[in-house]
């Protein structure tokens, strides 16, 4: 066994568990934090996409043990009880998701895009989603959901189109 | 040397089968405080259907589409439905849910008429209030009627009703008959890059044009247009269950199943071409499987236009794109140089 202690969504927690748990497994099992999905485990799909240290990774392609001591962004760090994050408001608004199993992992890559560029052209949000795998919607809400949110990140005024 | 090309295909498909039975049933009850509560036996898959049911339902009250509440695919709670499948929903379920507000709404009348001193026929539901039609100031609130309704009345107005498109069996010795409700109509446009050295397809751009009858939420409409769309385009360029001899499938997982990603999108633009249908809910019929339908077929025309082979098994991978134009070049006769 191994103690990894991380600092997810702000919270240092500690658990003890056997070295070849990924870290998707650590945050679903151990620190029941389900936001994050288990889609393929093999690094193809995207949907356990957590945010690492600052930069999107695939959690089922990472050992819990090579997380140790560092910050951990998922899904459940980004809303407050009554308060969406600008992200997921935009998401509602443009009706970017539909089945929504690959939403976490596509916000968390939107939202290490967004942190790293606040302006990403059109070309650079079909990049930074490269590696998630949507197979309802055929991206194209998502796009307009993420330009729309950089938006009001940067605190522009927001072109009303709907 | 990369090779532009444009390509259309132009599709119809089928909304709600008649060759057997295939109903919907839903209920609709009426609150005392305004708002209405739909049951439903119907999946939510993302799609948006419980979306449009509630809207189907506030606008047949005149309420609000928030101001419905749906309870869905609970088998123990709701009445039956044939099924989120075949594109059926909005067209067969929707009807059920608009004929049961409907039902709930003549109650609601009949108490309403009294009330307001004229005749049931001569009311109308809208903006939260039963109202004597062309004189909008004579009205009571649709809550205060429901509450009316069942405490002095002794009738809660809830509506119960089910949908079924009229079976017809198809004639046994010509296979003829009405085997649909309705249908739905569509065209996409594809432009295509072709690698003429590779055999590469990128798809730039596709412009689908379709009607789904009133789009009654014409954002949920272009939602499934996008998401067919990326699935016509998986189908013609990508996807492709290979099996080995043993008929045991060898590409069982996303890493060798491929499916497009944000960089294989095109940029996609979609047309709803409004339409009426006599037949649905307030004139609205179906749009999820149509969607994808023509898109393949765009997209090897498109190749057609761009490099001029005709590829006639999907997926149009670069090796077979590239295998046709060889084909193509060794088949020219060859240049005799002066
Ligand atoms: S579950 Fe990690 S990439 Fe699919
Ligand atoms: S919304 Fe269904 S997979 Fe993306």
């Amino acid at each position: 066994m191994v103690t990894v202690t991380i600092n997810v969504n702000g919270e240092k927690r500690t658990a003890s568990v056997p070295p070849e748990t990924t870290l998707l497994r650590l945050l679903r099992d151990d620190f029941n934090l389900t936001g994050s999905k288990l889609g393929c485990d093999v690094g193809d799909c995207g949907a356990c996409t957590v945010i690492v240290d600052g930069k999107a990774v695939n959690s089922c392609l990472m050992l819990a043990a090579q997380a140790d001591g560092r910050d951990v962004l998922t899904i459940e760090g980004l809303a407050t009880m009554d308060r969406l994050h600008p992200i997921q408001k935009a998401f509602e608004k443009y009706a970017s998701l539909q089945c929504g199993f690959c939403g976490p992992g596509v916000i968390m890559s939107a939202k290490a895009l967004l942190d790293e560029n606040p302006d990403p052209t059109v070309q650079e949000i079909r990049d930074a989603l490269g590696g998630n795998l949507c197979r309802c919607t055929g991206y194209v809400k998502m796009i307009e959901a993420i330009q729309d949110a950089a938006r009001i990140l940067r605190d522009e005024p927001v072109e009303i189109n709907r | 040397m990369k090779r532009r090309g444009r390509g259309m295909a132009c599709m119809w498909y089928p909304i709600g089968f008649t060759v057997s039975a295939n109903p919907s049933a839903a209920v609709v009850k009426i609150d005392e405080d305004g708002t209405a509560t739909l049951l439903t036996g119907t999946v939510e898959t993302g799609q948006g259907s419980l979306t449009v049911l509630a809207q189907i339902v506030a606008q047949e009250l005149g309420i609000a589409t928030d101001d419905v509440q749906v309870v869905s695919a609970d088998t123990d709670a709701t009445p039956m439905d044939t099924g989120a499948i075949a594109s059926r929903t909005t067209y067969v379920t929707g009807n059920a849910a608009r004929l049961a507000a409907e039902k709930a709404k003549e109650i609601l009348f009949e108490v309403a008429a009294p009330m307001l001193g004229v005749k049931a026929d001569q009311l109308e539901a809208k903006d939260h209030k039963i109202v004597v039609k062309g004189y909008p100031q004579r009205n009571v609130h649709i809550g205060d009627v429901a509450s009316h309704a069942r405490v002095v009345m002794g009738q809660p107005p809830i509506g119960s009703a089910s949908f079924n498109p009229a079976t017809v069996p198809l004639d046994p010795e010509t296979g003829q008959g009405k085997p649909f409700g309705t249908y739905v109509y569509a065209t996409q446009i594809a432009e295509v890059d072709v690698d003429d050295e590779t055999g590469e397809v990128e798809v730039i751009r596709i412009v689908a044009s379709h009607d789904c009858g009133t789009p009654i939420n014409p954002m949920l409409v272009e939602g499934q247009v996008e998401g067919g769309i990326s699935m016509g385009v998986g189908f013609a360029l990508e996807e492709e269950i290979l099996f080995d001899s043993q008929g045991r499938q060898i590409n069982p997982n996303l890493t060798n199943y491929i499916i497009p990603t944000s960089l294989d999108m095109p940029e996609v633009e979609v047309d709803i071409v409004d339409n009426y249908d006599p037949t649905g809910p307030f004139g609205a019929k179906g749009v999820g499987e149509p969607t994808l339908v023509p898109t393949a077929a765009a997209i090897v025309n498109a190749i057609y236009n761009a490099v001029g082979v005709r590829i006639t098994s999907l997926p149009a991978t670069a090796e077979k794109v590239f295998a046709a134009i060889q084909a193509k070049r060794d088949a020219q006769p060859k240049q005799i140089t002066a």
